[in-house]
């Protein structure tokens, strides 16, 4: 077991439950929080294969604006602020 | 010598030590103990758990250094405020050194304030937001070298992260995801507001802010910190590009919501924009957060467009760095006290009517330097 092993391990378990959780979370911000995650885990594993470009841009975009725009689209569509707290 | 290869000599030093000790404990244990003591001493002195140790240490030293700039920039923040309002800013505590150790105090007392989460917020995202925003405001200063030795992203031969300035500015747009989340985990009309509108402008600003910063990489050849400051070496880029420089100035601004922008915090409207539900040392964070993103806002500005760590040879690379981006932080502070504070339909069409074409302009003058091959 190498100490690269242990960080992909580390980096592709954490991404894989993260993707999991954006799909299983009950608010909708919490998956959006899973899914930043999601995108850094694979920045990072990108950095692993020596293709630094690729991961720089994967945090400037999705990191950066995709998950920027989805919160957006949230807020901006017509619900009560948190809705855990209609029940 | 650089940053590396200081703290792997150090890291080296210390290993040493403790293995000499423990081996020497090691002798006084019974012989089935013996493989177990080698085992992890062998781990302790590899290259592997060395260089994982140097790369920390490296973080250490450059936190540290970047903590004791953002007290300074707190200070000049607070004297600066005071001498254009006409009061004396800071004075008792630190008697003879012009109040320094105010902002100390301030942080002592905000850390033993309890911390309180509201009932009604989102606990995992309101735990999370100053994390976020922390992590990534402190990332930023993990590209960024103050001369071409004492920087964190060189390795032990002296090569450099191939695309770090970019990367600053990746870090730099993951903050209104946290205060995004920050807003609306407090469960609270106004932080709400506060979120939407910072996000609002974090991300109209950051396409000016990423277009000026892609003109000098067209200049310069290069998304590398070392090469885009080497480039400079004969002419600093505020110069052909000068009204990329005000441009870049003025969203690096809006980027740290500092006055003319502070409108997701305007205290008239919203309280405290979306800080109104954190206390305590999260505030705290929140507030010394600022001051660390105005502090590496002004370290791009000086390493983009103000020639780096250029200077008259009578004073070290690092030290004319700090002055160059010291100097971006007092223009901002006199601009803080100049102009009134914007509202957000004014602050959205200065944003994408006047910014984002003056920032396409200067990319178009860069391309014809460029081509023109002045550069």
């Amino acid at each position: 077991m190498t100490w690269e092993m242990l960080v992909f391990l580390f980096l592709a378990a954490s991404a894989l439950i993260s993707a999991l959780w954006v799909i299983s979370a009950k608010e909708i911000v919490h998956s959006v929080i899973g899914l930043v995650t999601c995108f850094i885990a694979i920045a990072c594993l990108f950095i692993m294969l020596n293709a630094e470009f690729v991961a720089i841009v994967q945090l400037l975009v999705y990191v950066g604006a995709v998950t920027i725009v989805i919160l957006f689209g949230i807020m901006l569509t017509k619900r009560e602020i948190m809705e855990s707290e209609r029940k | 010598m650089n940053l590396y290869q200081f703290c792997y000599g150090i890291i080296h030093w210390l290993v040493d030590l403790v293995n000499n000790i423990w081996y020497w404990l090691g002798d006084f244990l019974p012989w089935y103990f013996g493989d177990l003591f080698t085992t992890i001493g062998d781990f302790v002195a590899s290259e592997g758990h060395l260089s994982f140790m140097t790369i920390l240490a490296e973080c250490v030293v450059v936190i540290v250094v970047a903590l004791i700039n953002v007290l300074n920039f707190l200070w000049i923040f607070r004297k600066l405020s005071g001498r254009i309002l006409d009061f004396y800013g800071p004075y008792y505590v630190g008697y003879g050194i012009g109040g320094w150790l105010q902002n100390l105090a301030d942080g002592m007392k905000l850390f033993i304030k309890e911390i309180i989460v509201p009932t009604k917020a989102d606990r995992l995202g309101f735990l999370l937001a100053p994390v976020i925003f922390v992590g990534s405001s402190l990332a930023i200063l993990a590209v960024i070298p103050f001369s071409v030795d004492f920087g964190i992203s060189t390795n032990e031969s002296g090569e450099y992260v191939s695309a770090g300035a970019l990367f600053a500015l990746a870090a730099f747009s993951i903050a209104p995801f946290a205060i995004l989340l920050a807003g609306w985990s407090s469960n609270n009309k106004y932080t709400l507001i506060g979120g939407m509108r910072s996000a609002a402008q974090m991300m109209s600003y950051e396409i000016p802010l990423i277009l000026c910063a892609a003109s000098v990489f067209l200049l310069a050849g290069s998304f590398n910190f070392v090469d885009i400051v080497d480039a400079q070496s004969g002419m600093w880029f505020f110069i052909p590009l000068f009204i990329g420089f005000v441009v870049f100035l003025i969203c690096l601004m809006a980027e740290v919501e500092i006055r003319p922008f502070d409108l997701p915090e305007a205290e008239a409207e919203l309280v405290e924009g979306w800080t109104t539900e954190y206390g305590g040392m999260r505030f705290g964070l929140f507030y010394m957060t600022t001051a660390v993103r105005s502090y590496a806002g002004g370290a791009l500005a000086t390493a983009l467009f103000l020639g780096g760590w250029h200077g008259p040879s009578f004073l070290p690379d690092e030290i004319w760095f700090l002055i160059k981006a010291y100097i971006v932080f007092t223009v901002f502070m006199w601009l803080t006290w100049s102009v009134p504070r914007i509202r957000i339909d004014q602050m959205l069409v200065f944003g994408w009517r006047r910014l984002l074409p003056l920032a396409v302009l200067n990319l178009l003058i860069a391309a014809i330097l460029k081509s023109g091959g002045w550069f």
